[in-house]
């Protein structure tokens, strides 16, 4: 026999139960997957989703975290082609991150949607830096910066010429990650590239790729780096990564790092960087970065609320908070946000976005750089 | 434990007489098919067909790739680096866990367990909790420095990024499973034997070169192969301690995989480090087949 008391919280226990389901039919929940990093995710999670139900009654969102599954969002967009082909729920509305060139078939099977600013107003506002496709929309980015101890060094180095005189008048205080373990150390190794080849990105393709060209290119590169090798942190032992490099920084073992923008900003934030640590840009050719890159698969089953969605990402509040609370940069134009928050980041706002093609110039930059800079062989 | 004592003496004996026909001779075969089945399928063919890619050239068979490998200086450096580096660590990590074996065969107490329990210790602790362990405790102004500092010594360098630094972190990691196998090994070395060679007045050293190392000769080359076989292919520790060059072969191999998606240059960093640890293997076998005959 139940108590009345039992009775009464069972029956509470159903009503309530009953009401949640109400409220939670009340909205329409959109799919979204990401297969980002945990910073990504939970700023997902905890910030923008109460601000975009605040901001859209009829609508809330569930995010499935896809990291270090299979292909990440790749296998699950693979899905979403193959169910538009059988023409089944997909499951799925909404990609934080995805390349749509790199699931095979879906552009030439129409998988994605074109977004232009007649269904995603906010559009309009734009990163100029940011390369757009109607069917991939940037909403934010990040760029390797220089992370230097503001404490130790007053003036930090604007330009790359500065950077390596700096470094050899402080031997053993600037370190860079390894090109093949993270963008950090990758970027920097590009940037000494660039700096050999007339600071020139143009003259990197994806297909101007040629075995020899390239190997006289590159020489250029090494020249600079093996001259700088035996003033970095243990006269070249480079650390194993971005974090590895941040670590020295925060030990206070080395006074400056590259590092990429949103892993510094934050790290001086949640105070892993002591808080006189610094960030800067250089202002004679930036270092590399990118954007991540959101698109909606065409079959999803609420396209309105994915729209809706994809144009709250790009709203100025949303934008301040991707400054604001993951270190990274605005997928719109600065222009669009707050004064006061273009003031505070003037130091690495980038003039211009570098980027350095993938594929084959990608494998000889970083075995280039394990056999001619890193190694202390010596050759005849 | 005895087990283990048994099988590093090489004293494990079956019964006398094999009473295997017919049926029962089957059911020994029935065992044992699923895993050499395993052993061949999945480890055996996967490496003849992978060293026979490394041999297939596009228009011809030939050993080009093998020459590029052993003609280019940079993989040559990280070759004798691996070999160096596993060859020092494993005799290193030999020699102390010797010590230890030595000390837990010859005490009692509790002291003696508390350092039986220490020493065992590394076994559950994986490489990556070390090599981050080791960073934050050896590396540039980590604890051991600032300890140091304290007392006044600061000529400390670190050992994080140099070759010192994966050293370390393979001694330490490497101690539990030879003072297993030798202390097995030191307990079948009899107390009358000891006894004898001290009443006729043998010093300590000579008792540990005429008696201890002779009888547990097999035990420590069992022990010495089976880490010196971890050590070579090792990934995590020399990756995340070890300097950017020269590479151990496992970095190295998974780089040229990974980053650079060269797997026909993988492949053959990889056959070469296996003909390496087969040799070492193929030791380690025959001591085994050895001891056994020994005691027939």
């Amino acid at each position: 026999m139940l108590s009345r008391r039992q009775f009464m919280a069972t029956t509470a226990a159903v009503a309530t139960l009953s009401a949640t389901r109400l409220v939670a039919q009340d909205r329409k929940t959109l799919q979204v997957f990401i297969d980002g990093d945990t910073n990504i995710s939970d700023w997902w999670n905890n910030i923008l989703k109460p601000a975009f139900e605040a901001a859209h009654p009829t609508h809330t969102f569930n995010v499935t975290i896809t990291r270090g599954v299979a292909d990440g969002n790749g296998t699950i967009a693979a899905r979403a082609l193959a169910a538009m082909q059988s023409q089944t729920d997909p499951q799925v509305d909404y990609f934080e991150e995805i390349e749509p060139a790199s699931v095979a078939g879906s552009v030439e099977a129409g998988l994605w949607l074109e977004v232009t600013e007649a269904n995603v107003p906010n559009l309009k506002m734009i990163n100029p830096a940011a390369i757009q496709t109607p069917i991939r929309m940037p909403y934010r980015g990040s760029q390797v910066l220089i992370a230097y101890d503001s404490a130790k060094i007053p003036t930090p180095p604007k330009t790359f010429a500065d950077l390596v005189a700096w470094a050899k008048a402080n031997p053993g205080r600037f370190t860079y990650g390894r090109p093949d373990k993270g963008g950090s150390g990758s970027n920097f190794v590009i940037r000494a590239i660039h700096e050999a080849n007339g600071q020139d990105p143009a003259a990197f393709t994806k297909d101007n790729f040629d075995a020899a060209k390239a190997e006289e290119m590159l020489q250029k590169g090494w020249a600079i780096l093996k001259d700088l090798h035996p003033f970095t942190f243990g006269e070249g032992t480079y650390p194993a990564g971005n974090t590895p490099a941040l670590q020295l920084l925060a030990q206070g073992a080395v006074d400056m790092i590259p590092a990429w923008s949103d892993q510094a900003l934050q790290a001086i934030k949640t105070g892993v960087l002591p808080e006189t640590v610094k960030v800067v840009q250089l202002q004679d050719l930036a270092l590399c970065g990118g954007f991540a890159y959101s698109a909606i698969p065409a079959n999803a089953t609420d396209l309105e609320g994915a729209l809706a969605l994809a144009n709250f990402m790009l709203s100025p509040e949303s934008q301040t908070s991707c400054v604001r609370d993951i270190g990274g940069f605005p997928g719109i134009s600065w222009d669009n946000l707050p004064a006061e928050l273009k003031a505070e980041y003037i130091d690495v706002i980038p003039v211009s976005i570098p980027t350095f093609p993938s594929g084959d110039w990608q494998t000889a930059k970083n075995d280039g750089w394990y056999k001619n800079v890193a190694t202390n062989i010596v050759r005849d | 434990m005895s087990d283990l004592a048994q099988m590093s003496a090489g004293a494990v004996r079956g019964p006398a007489k094999r009473t295997g026909h017919g049926t029962q001779a089957m059911a020994g075969l029935a065992l044992v098919a699923l895993p050499m089945a395993m052993l061949l399928g999945l480890i055996l063919w996967p490496t003849m067909r992978m060293i026979g890619a490394t041999v297939t050239l596009e228009d011809r068979i030939g050993a080009d790739r093998y020459v590029a490998f052993f003609g280019d200086a940079y993989s040559m450096a990280n070759l004798r680096f691996t070999l160096e580096m596993s060859l020092i660590s494993a005799l290193t990590a030999l020699a102390l866990s010797f010590g230890i074996a030595l000390y837990l065969r010859f005490s009692a107490g509790r002291i003696a367990t508390m350092i039986h329990a220490l020493s065992l210790f590394p076994l559950f602790v994986p490489s990556i909790i070390i090599s981050y362990a080791l960073v934050r405790f050896l590396g540039p102004n980590g604890l051991f420095q600032l300890l140091l500092e304290q007392i006044g010594i600061t000529q400390y360098r670190t050992p994080y990024l140099t070759p010192v630094g994966p050293f370390l972190a393979f001694v330490w990691e490497n101690l539990p499973l030879p003072v297993l196998v030798l202390s097995a090994g030191l307990t079948q070395v009899s107390d009358h034997a000891v006894e004898a060679a001290r009443d006729l007045g043998a010093r300590p050293l000579r008792i540990l070169w005429e008696i201890l190392l002779p009888q547990t000769r097999r035990s420590l080359l069992i022990a010495f192969a089976l880490i010196f076989l971890g050590i070579l292919g090792a990934y995590t520790v020399p990756y995340m301690l070890g300097p950017a060059a020269p590479e151990m072969m496992g970095v190295y191999m998974q780089r040229t995989l990974g980053n650079l998606q060269d797997p026909d240059s993988a492949q053959v960093q990889a056959v070469v480090l296996m003909a390496i640890a087969s040799v070492v293997g193929g030791f380690y076998i025959a001591t085994m087949l050895k001891s056994q005959g020994a005691e027939r």
